[in-house]
Formats: structure tokens, C-alpha cells, sequence
């Protein structure tokens, strides 16, 4: 598995059909859902390592990992998205807690918490 | 079971928004404002495709000094000698073009202090690329192109010669998508999971090449009756070991060299006459396979010695493209500076921007289906397109698409499809579905690309047999693979992702049977790691300095194979 979603820190972007995490994820992977309010990561064996869904989570509640195949846990990856400043500050912690940062450019594209369905290029602003 | 249609009318179909689908739809619409243009998208356009985690680079462009004829000479060299050279070099020419377009947009590009764009290498500039997908993709849209995101196409529609749209599902509705056009431009990007993968497991999908690209783009044209060439050049990747990374920002980003586990500079040594390091990228696969074959293994990029600050910026120039790469030297405690960066060779992909494999194109990018032109990496005798390349195609392909709409001479019509011809459509989109439960012995998706990425690797030359072949093994796999069709009628799927799935596997079929008579057909080792032909180890530039094209017959489902000259121009 090489994201997971924590269940305590997702709110299920509130009534969002579609969150933004299961709209990014280019394999369609990630399901919400509904009754519990959560998004998850269904597929876990199909995930590229690709991290818009991480990178698009308003409450940072997606953790990348690495496959067990290829490292220990414990170190981790964070990339904080700096709204309004066309940045991305990413935090990275090794195995023994030390932590380097890394601040780079991008060019961020507003994303609402939700949208309708297919043909309609309208997103629908459920944002509160 | 009552499937709801959507029936959707249009000048201009762009199947698959990615790279090249996004720049052909702006193009279109800039030019023909009145056109009406839609994409047909798999996953959301946002974040689809190869670009979904973000590119570092743009690997094509001319930087001071040089011209398209200096590219085309260039990438001629890199494909050891055969390439459509009006192809290369009509797409080197909008590379400029592009490139400022995607700037304007809002990429930032990395510049020196006078302004000028930092040069990686003699065709490559740096970029903070993160977000170059979402960039594209919003462009498209305020453009004005309608985008049907989810929306699995699963095959051309056709009138003789002449494509007259697509159709396909809805991922999210299940809803059967019927789109008449009066162009098609194929852009669905090339085939990952043909081959059995390097890593299994939870890991099998961390293949370099985007692995939900699965070839629809190819399949949907050899079904149709287009002909296709070069598939023999598959695409055999030199990456980092484990997480599959891009090696360029490495080798090109610090000039680490190549060594293997004596610490010796193989390819300057052993490879000196191809250029060593700097050899035709071919050979920088090949070199690495032959010294791990031989037990020299393992490989390394020697990034010894490097500054502290030259680390940084490594790490910072993946986060942009592979992140896990970052990840990977935390959680390992690797230091570059201190220990060379281990490599791998990655399981075969057939991918058209950085090989040639792919429809038969004039220098329109019409293919030799009326009204059905291709760009990026579907389409074929152009390698080294990347990322920038696909954009020019996708430029050239909507110009013409356009052109051929509103331009003198006859114009194409809207063909809508007979009830008849929608229900055979309708039948064979949604077959794996309404087989669920009808079936004593089924299989699922998975259990049938297991068979076929089993057969590819042990037989087609994939990493059980070191990427080499010969007349034998393939054979044998022509041989095996003329089952699959007929498993493929067993073939269930419980929901729409998984109806997804199973297309997948059968566009691969398609394209892996096609493959074979490909690699069977070309007696010579013209890409030595790509295409290893032991039984015939040479480049023999008297008999096979020409195009192997395929054409499979839309009645008999036979595959005819044939040749095209090489023509120089440069």
C-alpha cells in the first residue's frame, strides 16, 4: 500500500460525492465511503506512488508510505500545499526523526470540495 | 440490464486529455472558435495520465544554438538510425511554441540571472512541473473544450474507411457514451502492463511508465483496420533501483556516470565507440543488462562526492516529478553524496514519445483511417517527443482536424450510428458484466493479464530472459497468445471498475498479438535491451533499414505485415 488515508483526520470533505482525493487519483482507486463519511483507498495493490491525492487533501489527512518491498516505516513525506502562495513546502523526516525542508514553486489550481458528475465542466462550490 | 445512453454530438473528439489531448484542444479551439470540441478522459483531466505526479523537465527543446534539423539528427543517432525524419523534425519546429504557451499558463520555468531558460543538457530545461497536469488541463477547459471526465473508451466508430467517433462508459454511471465526430484525434498515451512487472505484489503498479496506460489508443486502431508501425521498439527504461525513477535527473541533472559493482566506468570502457555515457539510449540499457549479466552487477550512478547543496537540489528536483525517490533515501538512510545511486532495467513498455511505436502517420498526423489522426505517444515514427513533442503533435493534429472541418474541399459530416450498430457496440462495451454470474468457469481481469504479462515475459523477451529473444520463444508466444482471444469470451467484471479492468486486458491482447508478429518480423538487433534478437545479433542496415508496419484485417482478425522505406532528409 503506498497511501493511506487516515480515518480520524478525513471529514469526508463534509457531503462531497467526489472529494478531491478520489477525483486526482488517476487509476481510480480511492471510494468514499458514504455512510461512514470516509474516503479510502480501495485498490491498494494498483497505487502508482503518483501523490496528487496527497497533495490535494484540504486536511492533510493522506500519508504516503513506501511498499514494504522496498523500505522500513517510520520515515515520512509530507508535502504542505501553501494556499495563496504558489508553493509547496515539503517536509521530509527520517527514520531517526531528523527533518529537512524543501520549498518549490508551482503553479496551484483552485480545486473546489466537490463536482458534479461527467459533462458538466462547472464544479460545484461546496465549500464552507 | 437497463443502461441509460448518452449520445453526444461534435466537430472535433479528442479521446484521452492528457499531454497531448490537452494542447490539441486548446489549439483547436483557438483557431476554430466555433468548432465544438470534446475530450473523452478516462480518469478527471486534473491529474490524468503520465503527468499526474508532475514532471522536473522538458526533455525536448532546442537550447541555444541548436535547430530542428539539428534535433532530428540527433534523435536520428539516438534511435541508432531510423526515424521518420518530417515527423521529428515538424514537431522539433513548434517546440518554441508550445513551450511558451505552457508558460504563459503559468509553469514556472527555472531561468538563469539574465532570464535565459537553465539548460539541462543540449534539449532539456529545467521546470518546477508539479503541477504541469492541472496546468494543461485547465487550459483545455477555458479554452472551451468540453471534458467528459470517467469515461472508458472502448472503440472506435467506423464507416468503411472513414471513423465517425467513439464510444465507451462511464465509470462513475455506467452510462454507454455514443460520440459522433467529424475528426478523431487519438491521444490516449501508450501501454504499461504488457509485462510481467519488476516488482510484485503491493508494488506491481510501481512501474515507470503511468500503469493506467494500457494501450486503448493502439488497440482501438489495429481493431479498427489502421496500420501501426514499429511496436518492435519497445521501450526498456534504465531507472533507479526499486522506486523506477527517471535517471536523467541524475545522470544529466550531476553528470554521474555509470559504474558497476567494481566501481568501473563500464560504459566509457566497453562502449567507448557508441559514445560511453553519452551512448544512443539503447545502449545506455543495454550496457548496464550486459555487465549485470555477466556479473558485474550491481549498477550504480556514481553521485559520490557531490556538494551538499548538489543533494538538495536532487531531492527538490524529484519532489517535482517522484516523490518516492525522496522518500526512498529517508527511509533507507541513503546519502548520495556518500553511496552511488543503485539502477535497475524496467519491465518493457510500448510507449511512441520515447520509442516509434504507433500509427502510421502522414505529417498532419492523419493516420490512414479518414478523419482519425493521432498524437503523443500513440502515434509513431517520431521517438524522443516527450513531453513537448506530444504537445507539437497535439498542435499539428488539431490544425489539420480543424482545417479538414471547415477548410475547402469536402467537408466531413456527422455519420449517427444505426440502432443496430449501436446495440453490437453496446453488447461488446459491456460484455464482461453481463457475463457475471452466466459463466461456469470465469475469469476475472487480473487472472487474465497474469496469463498474458506470463506469456510476454517468459516468451516476447521481458526480464525473465534478460529482454532477449529469438525465433523460438516467440513463436512460442504467438502461439500462446492465440488462446487469449478465446478466454477473453470467459472474461467477468462485477462492477464498472472492474469493467474498466477488463477492457484493459483486452486492448493489451490485442496490442501484445500484434507485437509479436512485430518482433518476429525484424531479423536484425537494430535497439539492442529494446529489441534483442540473439538468433539475429547485428544492425544490418542493407536488409532492415525501413519501418516494420502492421495491418490486421477488420474481417479475418489476421495480422498482415509489411515494410516501409526509410527516407533521409537530413
Amino acid at each position: 500500500m503506498a497511501i493511506w488515508i487516515d480515518p480520524e483526520k478525513c471529514n469526508g470533505c463534509y457531503g462531497a460525492l467526489q472529494p478531491p482525493c478520489l477525483r486526482m487519483c488517476p487509476g481510480d482507486l480511492i471510494v468514499k465511503d458514504v455512510a461512514a463519511n470516509k474516503a479510502y483507498l480501495k485498490y491498494v495493490n494498483d497505487c502508482w506512488d503518483c501523490l496528487p491525492c496527497v497533495k490535494v487533501c484540504p486536511e492533510e489527512a493522506i500519508e504516503f508510505h513506501l511498499s514494504p518491498q522496498f523500505a522500513g516505516k517510520g520515515a515520512r513525506l509530507i508535502p504542505h500545499v501553501v494556499k495563496g502562495k504558489d508553493l509547496i513546502e515539503w517536509e521530509s523526516i527520517d527514520v531517526f526523526g531528523k527533518r529537512e525542508t524543501f520549498e518549490i514553486r508551482t503553479k496551484l489550481i483552485a480545486m473546489a470540495l466537490d463536482e458534479k458528475l461527467e459533462g458538466e465542466p462547472q464544479p460545484i462550490d461546496f465549500s464552507i | 440490464m437497463k443502461i441509460e445512453r448518452k449520445i453526444i454530438d461534435t466537430d472535433i473528439l479528442i479521446i484521452g486529455g492528457g499531454t497531448a489531448g490537452c494542447m490539441a484542444a486548446v489549439e483547436a479551439k483557438e483557431r476554430y472558435p466555433n468548432l465544438k470540441v470534446t475530450i473523452l478522459e478516462k480518469a478527471h483531466i486534473d491529474r490524468s495520465g503520465c503527468l499526474a505526479g508532475g514532471m522536473n523537465a522538458i526533455n525536448a527543446y532546442l537550447n541555444k544554438g541548436e535547430t530542428a534539423e539539428s534535433f532530428t539528427k540527433y534523435v536520428k543517432w539516438d534511435a541508432c538510425g531510423l526515424i521518420r525524419e518530417d515527423l521529428v523534425s515538424s514537431m522539433a519546429e513548434l517546440f518554441e511554441y508550445c513551450v511558451k504557451k505552457v508558460e504563459k499558463w503559468g509553469l514556472p520555468i527555472l531561468c538563469d540571472e539574465v532570464g535565459n531558460y537553465q539548460a539541462r543538457g543540449r534539449w532539456n530545461i529545467k521546470i518546477n512541473g508539479e503541477s504541469l497536469k492541472p496546468i494543461l488541463a485547465k487550459a483545455a477547459r477555458s479554452a472551451g473544450a468540453q471534458v467528459y471526465n470517467w469515461i472508458v473508451t472502448t472503440n472506435l466508430l467506423t464507416d468503411h474507411n472513414r471513423v465517425i467517433g467513439a464510444v465507451g462508459f462511464s465509470l462513475r454511471t455506467g452510462a454507454f457514451y455514443i460520440v459522433h465526430a467529424k475528426a478523431t484525434i487519438m491521444a490516449t498515451g501508450g501501454a504499461s502492463r504488457l509485462y510481467r512487472p519488476n516488482n510484485p505484489g503491493d508494488a506491481a503498479y510501481k512501474t515507470w511508465y503511468c500503469p493506467y496506460n494500457t494501450g486503448a489508443g493502439y488497440a482501438m486502431g489495429i481493431r479498427s483496420g489502421a496500420e501501426m508501425t514499429s511496436f518492435e521498439m519497445r521501450y526498456v527504461a534504465l531507472r533507479t533501483k526499486d522506486t523506477i525513477a527517471p535517471t536523467g535527473t541524475i545522470a544529466l541533472g550531476v553528470n554521474a556516470p555509470q559504474i558497476n559493482a567494481k566501481g568501473e566506468k563500464f560504459m566509457k570502457t566497453r562502449y567507448a565507440e557508441m559514445g560511453g555515457d553519452h551512448s544512443p539510449t539503447p545502449y545506455r540499457t543495454y550496457g548496464p543488462m550486459q555487465e549485470m549479466k555477466e556479473g558485474r552487477g550491481p549498477i550504480y550512478l556514481d553521485t559520490r562526492g557531490l556538494s551538499e547543496k548538489q543533494v538538495y537540489d536532487l531531492k527538490a528536483a524529484y519532489l517535482d516529478m517522484y516523490p518516492s525517490m525522496v522518500l526512498y533515501w529517508t527511509a533507507n538512510n541513503i546519502n548520495p553524496a556518500k553511496e552511488p545511486i543503485e539502477v535497475q532495467v524496467t519491465e518493457p513498455y510500448i510507449v511512441g514519445g520515447h520509442c516509434q511505436s504507433g500509427y502510421w502517420v502522414d505529417t498532419n498526423r492523419k493516420t490512414t483511417l479518414d478523419g482519425l489522426y493521432a498524437a503523443g505517444d500513440v502515434s509513431g515514427g517520431a521517438p524522443y517527443k516527450f513531453v513537448s513533442g506530444c504537445w507539437s503533435e497535439g498542435v499539428i493534429a488539431a490544425r489539420a482536424a480543424g482545417e479538414a472541418i471547415v477548410g475547402a474541399g469536402s467537408k466531413p459530416t456527422l455519420h449517427p450510428l444505426s440502432e443496430e450498430q449501436m446495440a453490437i457496440e453496446e453488447e461488446r462495451t459491456y460484455k464482461p458484466l453481463l457475463m457475471m454470474g452466466k459463466i461456469r468457469y470465469p475469469f476475472s481481469p487480473a487472472e487474465l493479464e497474469a496469463r498474458l504479462q506470463k506469456i510476454m515475459d517468459q516468451y516476447a523477451g521481458g526480464a525473465s530472459t534478460g529482454y532477449e529473444m529469438n525465433e523460438e520463444l516467440l513463436t512460442l508466444a504467438r502461439e500462446r497468445l492465440s488462446h487469449l482471444p478465446d478466454a477473453l469470451s470467459q472474461l467477468v467484471a462485477s462492477d464498472w471498475h472492474q469493467l474498466m479492468k477488463a477492457h484493459e486486458v483486452i486492448d493489451r491482447v490485442d496490442l501484445a498479438q500484434v507485437l509479436v508478429e512485430h518482433l518476429i518480423y525484424r531479423k536484425e538487433t537494430r535497439w539492442p535491451s529494446y529489441q534483442t534478437r540473439v538468433d539475429y545479433p547485428k544492425r544490418n542496415d542493407a536488409t532492415w533499414l525501413l519501418f516494420v508496419n502492421s495491418r490486421r484485417d477488420r474481417g479475418s482478425d489476421k495480422i498482415n505485415m509489411f515494410t516501409r522505406p526509410y527516407k533521409q532528409s537530413v
